[in-house]
């Protein structure tokens, strides 16, 4: 059986030396001397796939497909990626795609555009425009020039695909499918070379590093100038390095990134099954929650990179987005019109404050006709801090504390049984008094002052901190420390798989520079972008002993 | 007081005035002061205000035949063998039976069908329109018959409900009124958007303004397509003024609003007619909610009969025989029974009171150039 | 690791074959000359394929309104209560009861042990850990290799992670949503009707073996410049490779004619409002409903000999249309009536699921194949994760097998348990089903012991 891999890796010590003065971070401490792990490879995300073949091939080839599962790991499901292979229906799957995105982009009317030649005989198999074709191609999408026996190889299989059906570019079209169900592209692999400033020691290649750059900052493969700065040895130069991180920092595509990071985060991949009561919730409806996850996007974006804003000022700050769906469950005059998205800020003393207050959360982190203090407390504790609550114990009668006949109208009344009960009130105690202070939203995360005629009451406390509503919430969640060593191991585990704990000197030295840095974002993922630790690998254990490399051939060929 | 818009220039200068003045009175500079509050409504049900009883007592001679019900009963078996069979081709031929073809609503005096059957009955939504408890005539008046209202209040006035009272399509369960209802909803047309301004207390304030406008776009609708509160509604405007736009004083008591007699313009689509509807002496009667729920409300005023009877006739040359009404019958009653604005010269009233009810919800309404102007229904917003 | 599949003849040789112009036609006569007398076999003494299917519903019976327990294993199942509407089927169905799941002092994970203790055999450690692969995979490794998917999962809820298939905790199988997208990739270009009499290799079908083929050639390449973890990522990619070669290839062989097989309609109603698919118990119902329909032909036409079939989730988040609460909470938080010794609503829910069932069932016994019907040539094991919602409990989970599995078992009874552990369930299934497996499961859930009661 194939023995399942861990995300936990092992762990070895690699040396480097600190080049000092390099200037790469904005300001704070020198980075350490750290450890690094082995090369690793991760199945490309859903997104990721779908960022790459819009950039490559444009947005009007559609990509309709179901993708296998990732499985959330660490909080992320960009760590599970690394982990995650391709199942045989997935496969199956990838294929099918492949094949329809390749017949798409080789249609009559496409392919003037993506074929660099024109062939005037469809039937003859026109070899300079294939190889031209299918190295371009190829380049992008395997994120490394091909060789030219790799192209060759392609080239000759297109040629026979198009002999046996007769047509020149279905030729052409099978060869593309075969990159793009091809592991080099399915998989971000890091591929590794001997460094040679470093005896025995181990380096990405400069392919590779383009790569890990490049998911990092765009979610996507690695741009034209970011493939020739690897061509061109750039990428092995920190220095030069650091220019393209400038570069691509400064594009809006940093924007793309940085939205990626926070949907994963905040795990709005549930949005793809949310459901709401259309009777309970009339108003959040299918444009309200499309709107719903995309308003807190743009806050994201707007305040950490537009603004360039303190992380911390997510939990607080009351400017948002309106469109006229969202209108519709906040309860607020949208001026634009219908599609277009209007600033917006909600007034001083509104209890909607920061994006813990804003649809998305509120209506995620609650069941399809009620809210849940419990699953947004456990949320804020799982997502925003990086504590982990407990599963609730498998024997608990619940249904002691939801007598039919009893006085409770809140959802505090109802949970305040739990306390009486000593299995259920550890975790209670850790998660309700956060959750609580949003009792104002609904599940569909809609004002409400009142539940079932009761005045409802939003006072609560996290870690000790009390508060009396949202806001307060949300300023105790600005000033806990625990949010922004969270956001670092998070982002860190984002950019490398690798979930480090906060005492590592490593997670220090970047928590360090958030702080330096004003908390922000953009100067972090600089800083993670910039730094020879994100790149470093220790030497793979590629022992062939332990596989058998011969037992995979093809028993006809 | 009343401005229309559209009318002289005076007055576009004079609500000019007004929207400048909003500025000032509901603007961020006024701070200190207890802040104006708006409340918008879209109006999302509109009907005629018919008394009905479960066994139509109302019609002791029971409902108005159609145009084909009249045509059968006045030819004899051949003539209506003669007809062609197929049954639209029929029906128009039905409905162009005057003399060389003419249209019964072309020319529906030149048509000798039945009387309508108008509505006998004691009792009837609506108000008394014209202070005169006995329906005599008098300078503003023409002889009628008044009704009592439902909690005994003698003198109201609602020609429109004797008129209609008893054409079965035009009732509650009919289809005339469910149609434009439907037919406005799913096209955005017709929408009456209603805005209460210069509101210093929901419950009880002595003096605020009432703004009637037609919004553009679609209705927001859940699901089950009912019409959403709070959402925002553009109004229809011309070089930053309203098409519709007529503002008039009222108050609220006790969280009901009223406003004082006025002549008011209301954009209408329903069965594929448009209108620009004139309500003279119109006054509003609307409950202000507190929870964004729907509310209710009414209108009456004195509607024009040419007005009614061109909606009648354009729906009738739409749908031949549809509805169960004649035009020549409609016609001739409208006018016997017209009680307000007599005209001048011949001393015929021109218009008929009437009564309508109408459904509404929660709205932000938009005006053109309005960008300072506070948002917030000034009920539930948070 | 490798499993070698004997090809008929080189793809390459086909695709030079086509290359020349010389599609084959393959003439067939009709079809009952095909079928031996009595119809349970192809004439030419292929036995007609037997199948193996789960159908899984989330949080169980109430304890008491389920089935009548039984003292000891004998025929006649008592179904009453929540199971009423499988009465009907009583005489094709085997009910188990008092099956354990042994946990070694492992946790309980709510809603997660218990379909991962009796699918895998090994109690998870952590939630969510898949330990070892489900047995419809391993079922499907033996007989599902053959047919043009090999397994075919679905969800009626709309949430296509509401699947329990998968080979380990990153490799899972995610489910089929929609009917009509499900409709689609069954009957759409690339389906050949086993009954037309004329069969021409798909030139494409050929063309894209070679593309497998050739990101194979790569393979070695490949493996030796990643790390050993890495390979065993690689490893899972090229098995699956290798897999969807095969099915490629049965696409080239002109397939067996199935009277039982036609060409469907496509869904009309099926629960699916515009593109939303969800958990609102009507629409769910609506799904399963069109989902039974094609999969029965899905399976007639041979197209799959595997399927796994989720009506609701594990944690059932089935719902009524404007209440505020899901199956799942109810079953936590609505009261018992202490008269009927039940929680309403949350029985409610439970008798839909298994109204459910008997839909199912109907839908494939009401499909004629050979003098039978689908369910005798098939193996279905429908099964829950708990037995009494209201505590998680993971022992006494409902099982039931449905179905003759082409005459391989005997049906109409009930199984007493014990207590044994539940794998025996489930090893019995793979057995039946041909996998070579005489023991399976881990620590106290380990079994050798078949459920010989059963067999024929």
């Amino acid at each position: 059986m194939i023995p399942v891999v861990s995300h936990l890796r092992q762990w070895v010590l690699l040396a480097l030396f600190v080049f000092a003065g390099l200037g790469l971070t904005a300001c704070g401490p020198a980075e350490p001397v750290t450890e690094s792990a082995p090369p690793d490879m991760r199945r490309l995300t859903e997104e990721q796939y779908r960022n790459i073949i819009a950039d490559v091939f444009g947005t009007t080839i559609t990509v309709s497909g179901r993708f296998d599962p990732l499985v959330r790991t660490e909080g992320l499901l960009a760590v599970g990626a690394w982990s995650t292979s391709v199942s045989s229906a997935g496969l199956m799957q990838y294929e099918e795609i492949a094949r329809s995105v390749a017949a798409q982009v080789l249609n009559e009317t496409n392919r003037p555009l993506f074929a660099p030649c024109q062939t005037s005989d469809d039937t003859a198999f026109d070899e300079p425009c294939a190889r031209q074709f299918l190295a371009k191609v190829g380049r992008v999408l395997f994120r490394r020039p091909l060789t030219d026996e790799e192209v060759s190889a392609r080239v000759s299989f297109a040629r026979r695909a198009a002999d046996s059906l007769g047509h020149f570019y279905d030729g052409l079209s099978f060869s593309l499918t075969s990159l793009l169900v091809d592991p080099e592209f399915l998989f971000i692999t890091d591929f590794t070379e001997p460094d040679p400033d470093q005896r025995d020691a181990t380096r990405l290649t400069a392919f590779s590093k383009a790569a890990r750059l490049s998911f990092l900052l765009w979610n996507t493969t690695p741009d034209d100038a970011l493939l020739i700065a690897a061509e061109n040895g750039d990428l092995h130069s920190m220095d030069r390095l650091s220019r393209h991180v400038d570069r691509m920092m400064a594009s809006p595509r940093l924007n793309n990134g940085v939205r990626a990071f926070f949907s994963d985060m905040l795990e709005f991949n549930k949005f793809d099954v949310l459901e709401k009561d259309s009777i309970i919730y009339p108003a959040f409806g299918t444009a309200a929650v499309r709107d719903a996850r995309e308003q807190t996007l743009r806050t994201i974006t707007d305040h950490l990179v537009t603004r360039n804003g303190d992380y911390r000022d997510l939990f607080t700050t009351r400017k948002t987005f309106m469109s006229r769906p969202l209108g519709m469950v906040y309860q607020v005059r949208v001026k634009a019109p219908e599609n277009v998205w209007e600033p917006f800020e909600f007034p001083a003393d509104d209890p909607r404050a920061g994006i813990q207050a804003q649809l998305s959360f509120l209506a995620l982190n609650s069941h399809p006709g009620r809210s849940s203090p419990t699953l947004r407390g456990k949320a804020i504790r799982n997502m925003l801090l990086c504590q982990r609550v407990p599963d609730p114990p498998a024997d608990v009668d619940f249904s002691e504390f939801n007598d039919p006949n009893s006085p409770s109208k809140t959802a505090r009344d109802r949970l305040s049984a739990h306390a009486t009960n000593a299995a259920c009130a550890g975790c209670h105690r850790i998660t309700d008094p956060i959750g609580l202070a949003l009792e104002n939203f609904d599940g569909s995360g809609q004002f409400r002052a009142v539940e079932n005629g009761a005045h409802i009451d939003t006072s609560g406390d996290l870690d000790g901190i009390l508060f009396a509503d949202g806001a307060g919430l949300g300023q105790a969640l600005h000033d806990n420390p625990a949010t922004t060593s969270c956001l670092v191991n998070r982002i860190y585990a984002y950019a490398s798989g690798q979930s480090l704990s906060s005492r590592n000197e490593w997670m220090a030295y970047l928590e360090e520079g958030f702080a330096a840095d004003g908390y922000s974002i953009t100067a972090l993922l600089k800083r993670i972008a910039s730094s020879t630790t994100f790149y470093a690998v220790a030497p793979a254990d590629t022992s062939e002993q332990e596989f058998d490399l011969a037992a995979n051939t093809s028993p006809v060929e | 007081m009343v401005f229309n818009s559209r009318h002289l220039p005076l007055q576009r200068f004079l609500v000019s005035f007004i929207f400048a003045s909003f500025f000032v009175v509901a603007g961020p500079i006024q701070a200190g002061v207890a802040e104006k509050k708006t409340l918008g409504f879209v109006v999302t049900d509109w009907n005629t205000a018919m008394y009905e009883t479960l066994f139509m007592d109302e019609c002791p001679e029971g409902p108005t035949p159609g145009n084909y019900e009249i045509w059968e009963a006045s030819v004899t078996p051949e003539v209506r063998r003669s007809y062609p069979l197929m049954l639209f081709t029929k029906l128009r031929h039905i409905n162009n039976r005057g003399r060389n073809g003419v249209n019964v609503c072309d020319d529906p005096v030149s048509f000798d069908d039945p009387p309508l059957k108008i509505v006998e009955g004691k009792y009837a939504y609506g108000i008394d329109l014209d202070g005169n408890a006995d329906g005599t005539a008098t300078p503003k008046t023409c002889e009628h018959k008044n009704f009592t209202s439902l909690n005994g209040a003698p003198g109201i006035d609602n020609q429109m409900y004797r008129l209609m009272g008893c054409v079965e399509a035009w009732k509650s369960y009919g289809h005339i009124e469910n149609n434009a209802n439907s037919h406005r909803l799913s096209s955005g047309l017709g929408m009456i958007l209603i805005e209460v301004t210069n509101v210093d207390d929901t419950a009880n304030d002595d003096s605020v303004q009432v703004g009637f406008y037609r919004g553009i776009g679609s209705y927001n609708l859940d699901s089950s397509g009912k019409v959403l509160p709070y959402a925002s509604y553009g109004i229809d405007h011309e070089d930053g003024l309203p098409r519709y736009g007529d503002i008039v004083s009222g108050k609220i008591v006790d969280g009901v609003l009223k406003t004082d007699s006025a002549d008011v313009h209301l954009p209408f689509f329903g069965n594929y007619q448009y209108m620009n509807q004139v309500f003279r002496d119109m006054q509003l009667h609307m409950e202000l909610p507190l929870d964004g729920k729907p509310v209710t409300g009414s209108v009456a005023g004195y509607y024009g009969v040419d007005q009614f009877y061109s909606y009648v006739r354009g729906m009738l040359s739409t749908f031949p025989n549809r509805h169960k009404f004649s035009c020549p019958s409609i016609y001739v009653a409208a006018h016997q029974l017209a009680d307000g604005h007599p005209d001048p010269e011949t001393g015929d009233c021109t218009t008929l009171s009437s009564a309508f009810k109408f459904d509404a919800v929660a709205a932000f309404i938009n005006h053109p150039e309005q960008e300072e102007r506070i948002a917030g229904s000034g009920q539930t917003s948070p | 690791m490798g499993i070698r599949y004997p090809y008929p003849t080189s793809r390459r040789a086909l695709l030079r074959g086509v290359l020349a112009g010389s599609a084959i036609t393959v003439g067939v006569p009709f079809l009952d000359s095909l079928l031996n007398s009595s119809g349970t076999a192809l004439a030419v003494g292929t036995p007609l394929p037997v199948r193996f299917g789960t159908w899984f519903w989330g949080l169980g019976h109430t304890p008491g309104h389920g089935v009548d327990a039984k003292a000891a294993t004998g025929s006649g199942i008592g179904f009453k209560g929540e199971t009423q509407a499988l009465a009907t089927h009583r005489d094709i169905i085997n009910y188990f009861g008092k099956f354990n799941a042994p946990l070694d002092g492992r946790s309980n994970y709510p809603h997660a042990t218990g379909w991962i203790a009796s699918r895998t055999g090994t109690a998870p450690d952590k939630q969510d850990d898949v330990p070892a692969p489900t047995y419809d995979l391993l079922i499907a490794d033996k007989i599902g290799t053959r047919n043009r998917f090999k397994t075919i999962d679905l969800s009626c809820t709309g949430n296509p992670r509401h699947s329990y298939s998968a080979r380990s905790t990153y490799n899972r199988n995610a489910a089929e949503v929609s009917p009509a997208a499900f409709y689609g990739r069954l009957f759409g270009p690339e389906f050949v009707d086993p009954n037309k009499a004329e069969f021409t290799p798909d030139p494409r079908t050929m063309v894209r073996q070679s593309v497998l083929s050739a990101v194979k050639d790569d393979r070695q390449k490949l493996m030796r410049q990643v790390g050993v973890s890495d390979r065993a990522q690689l490893d899972e990619y090229f098995t699956s490779l290798r897999e969807l070669e095969t099915q490629l290839e049965v696409q080239l062989q002109k397939p067996a004619p199935n009277k039982a097989c036609l060409v469907i309609d496509p869904p009309q109603d099926d629960g699916v409002q515009g593109n939303e698919t969800g958990v609102e118990i009507t629409r769910v119902e609506a799904s399963h409903k069109s989902f039974a329909r094609i999969l029965a032909m899905a399976v007639a036409c041979n197209q799959t000999s595997v399927f796994n079939v989720v009506f609701s989730d594990s944690n059932s988040s089935l719902r009524r249309a404007g209440e505020s609460v899901t199956h799942h909470s109810l079953s936590h938080e609505e009261r018992m009536d202490p008269e009927l010794g039940l929680q309403q609503q949350t029985s409610w829910f439970n008798t839909r699921s298994m109204d459910a069932l008997a839909v199912f069932i109907g839908t494939l016994s009401s499909i004629r194949e050979g003098d039978g019907t689908l369910l005798d040539n098939m193996l279905l094991l429908a099964g829950s994760e708990t037995s009494f919602a209201k505590n998680h409990s993971v022992d006494d989970i409902p099982f039931m097998t449905v179905g003759k599995a082409g005459g391989r078992i005997k049906t109409g009874l009930h199984i007493n348990g014990n207590g044994d552990p539940v794998t025996r369930v489930g090893l019995t299934a793979m057995q039946v089903m041909g996998v070579s497996i005489d023991s399976w499961g881990s620590r106290s859930l380990q079994t050798s012991k078949s459920v010989n009661d059963i067999l024929a």
